[in-house]
């Protein structure tokens, strides 16, 4: 029974992660119907920044989050003006495409910078470990549920009472009659990518400190998929919900399966999920007229 | 009066082409490549090697991708499947080599029917991801498949032979290579010409429509998975004996994101631009790794991972702009080139 509980706990924890990132996909998504493959490249970037500011100006944990939170916002905004903005009535799969060398792009020029070894990301923070219950958690990943939850609930609060996300919503429901309402469709579009890059910012930080920097990390993003479609790729909560699951269900099997079980767990899982329901738990179905 | 392009029965329609300069640049193409081992030296035959087994496989991802427009991320699964499956009847069973790389490609199109079963459901970018899911579960299978596959220390493929000679790589083992993709681009023709094809594009453009129009999507879209899935196998069999040793390093995921890019470089749905942006893509990633490597080579160790990374940067790039400036491919521009010089003085 502890193990299964250490193995549930940390599963969580790691499904925070994927859950950040998981929202990330879905923001843009719902927005735009673009799926961004650069997601977890835009993530290693934004946490290779935080190391950086770490290691120059010496910030603890919370301002170095702010921070790079607000770096990623402004990234995520140069990309969508620079790379997506064009593709503005090109099919869905060469937007995809562009995303993808986007992504190829950030990984060269990662190890570019900043080299290919691996560094921690220090920030002042106790790596003692807390004892909850049979399993032990780093500080950090207390953290992460901690944000984990203000993030929901400023979401929540984001879509159900701002102008903004209002019209954030009104633009995933019909992009058409949201532009003849008068909302600037452009800018919702933007304002998606810079919230997802934001969102990738902090599961960027996160890694960063609960293991390390390294040029490798941008395999998260494609570990959070399976998140993201279990939850259906539309529904930003849902994406959380996912990613916590798929982070159980990658430790349960890791633990009980065998070794190894961790890499392709999520990825089995969704298959069975989208077999009977093949818009994710919580995405809408889309309804076609011919 | 004549004018522009008619056609005046159902045979000329149907035609392979109606144009001699195509026939005969074809023929010239062909007898190019057929030559090419003789002139041209040892690694240049390798990389043309390389590139003529990629195209095969890049045949079978456009007739899914390009022609029937279901988006998959798995094709290095199908790859891999391929391979392996050769390597293993090859290698373990002693099989010789027609029969293992027939066998590859078989039990590559038996995975896409597998595969094909949840395409019925799923739609666009659920379906490409539900197809990486399968890439990653085969990596996975063949990581762990213990003797079989020879794991993570990889297998090795015995030398290719054809009715008990052995074939040397750049002579002999090349112009199997070339015999397979030729007959290929002919079958990929003569579907595309067909019954089968025709709805594949009705498929591509609206399945609900197509349904309506009485295609069975789940027989094509099955036919499609099936048939694209042999041609990669096929082209991960011919792979297996050209390298003569697999790992499952070398199916990763960017396989299928490279094919995908060599697919949208040379025009989406077109037999020419698969070849076009299979050369393009083949060329460029071996003529920056050229050019890296010299300057890498004269900077020293660090220079070359550098160059190396430049490299990648090129590479994406070079997807990037031409989604932006030339979304139709290697050739769209080519026919907007030669509806300008047809159409000269006017525009259209």
């Amino acid at each position: 029974m502890d193990y299964f509980l250490q193995l549930l706990i940390s599963g969580m924890a790691v499904g925070l992660i994927y859950g950040f990132i998981g929202m990330g996909f879905a923001m843009i998504y719902r927005a735009t119907g673009v799926v961004n493959f650069a997601q977890g490249e835009m993530m290693m970037l934004v946490s290779y920044i935080a190391f950086t500011l770490a290691g120059t100006l010496h910030f603890g944990f919370w301002p170095m989050l702010a921070a790079t939170v607000a770096i990623s916002v402004l990234i995520g905004l140069v990309v969508e003006v620079l790379l997506i903005r064009p593709m503005l009535g090109q099919p869905v799969f060469s937007t995809v495409m562009v995303t993808i060398g986007l992504a190829v792009i950030l990984r060269s020029v990662v190890v570019l910078i900043w080299g290919a070894d691996p560094m921690p990301l220090n920030t002042g923070l106790s790596t003692e470990v807390i004892r909850i219950g049979p399993a032990g958690l780093y500080p950090a990943q207390l953290y992460a549920l901690g944000l984990m939850a203000a993030v929901l609930v400023g979401l929540w609060a984001f879509f159900r009472y701002s102008r903004v996300g209002i019209a954030m919503r009104a633009t995933a429901n019909l992009q058409t009659a949201a532009l003849l309402m008068g909302i600037n469709v452009k800018r919702i579009f933007a304002l998606s990518w810079a919230l997802s890059a934001g969102l990738a910012a902090i599961a960027g930080v996160l890694i960063g400190v609960i293991y390390d920097v390294n040029p490798g990390m941008w395999t998260t993003g494609l570990r959070s998929f399976p998140a993201v479609i279990l939850g259906g790729l539309d529904s930003v909560f849902g994406a959380a919900l996912g990613g916590v699951l798929i982070g159980v269900v990658e430790n349960l099997s890791e633990g009980y399966i065998g070794r190894g079980m961790k890499e392709i767990a999520g990825f089995v899982l969704i298959l069975v999920v989208l077999m009977v329901r093949p818009y994710g738990l919580f995405g809408k179905p889309d309804i076609e007229r011919v | 009066m004549r004018s522009g392009n008619f056609k005046q029965n159902y045979r000329e329609l149907l035609a392979l082409t109606d144009s001699v300069a195509v026939v005969f640049w074809s023929c010239v193409l062909v007898a190019f490549l057929l030559a090419a081992p003789l002139v041209l030296p040892t690694y240049y035959v390798s990389v043309l090697l390389l590139l003529l087994i990629t195209a095969v496989g890049v045949l079978g991802l456009n007739l899914l991708t390009g022609t029937t427009g279901l988006i998959s991320l798995g094709h290095s699964g199908f790859l891999a499947v391929g391979a392996y499956t050769a390597g293993i009847v090859a290698g373990k069973l002693g099989w010789s080599m027609l029969p293992a790389i027939l066998v590859g490609g078989l039990s590559a199109a038996i995975a896409g029917v597998i595969v094909g079963i949840p395409s019925l459901r799923l739609k666009g970018l659920y379906l490409a991801i539900t197809t990486m899911a399968f890439a990653v579960i085969i990596n996975h299978l063949i990581l762990n498949g213990g003797t079989l596959t020879g794991g993570s220390e990889g297998l090795t493929v015995p030398q290719p032979s054809l009715f008990g000679r052995p074939l040397g790589a750049e002579r002999g083992y090349y112009y199997v290579v070339l015999a397979f993709l030729v007959v290929f681009t002919f079958i990929t023709l003569n579907i595309l010409r067909s019954r089968i094809g025709r709805a594949f594009l009705a498929i591509r453009e609206h399945d609900i429509a197509a349904k309506a129009m009485g295609v069975n999507l789940i027989r094509y879209k099955l036919l499609a998975f099936m048939i694209s899935a042999f041609y990669t196998g096929i082209a991960g069999g011919l792979l297996a004996f050209y390298t003569r040793y697999l790992n499952v390093d070398s199916f990763s995921l960017l396989i299928s994101i490279e094919a995908l890019s060599m697919l949208i470089v040379g025009g989406l749905g077109t037999v020419a631009g698969a070849l076009l942006g299979t050369a393009f893509i083949v060329l460029l990633n071996e003529g920056l790794g050229f050019v890296f490597g010299m300057i890498g080579a004269s900077l020293g160790g660090a220079g070359s991972t550098a160059a190396y990374e430049i490299k990648g940067v090129i590479y994406g790039l070079a997807i990037v702009l031409f989604l932006r400036f030339e979304p139709d491919g290697l050739v769209g521009r080519w026919r907007d080139i030669k509806h300008y010089w047809t159409n000269w003085p006017f525009r259209f």
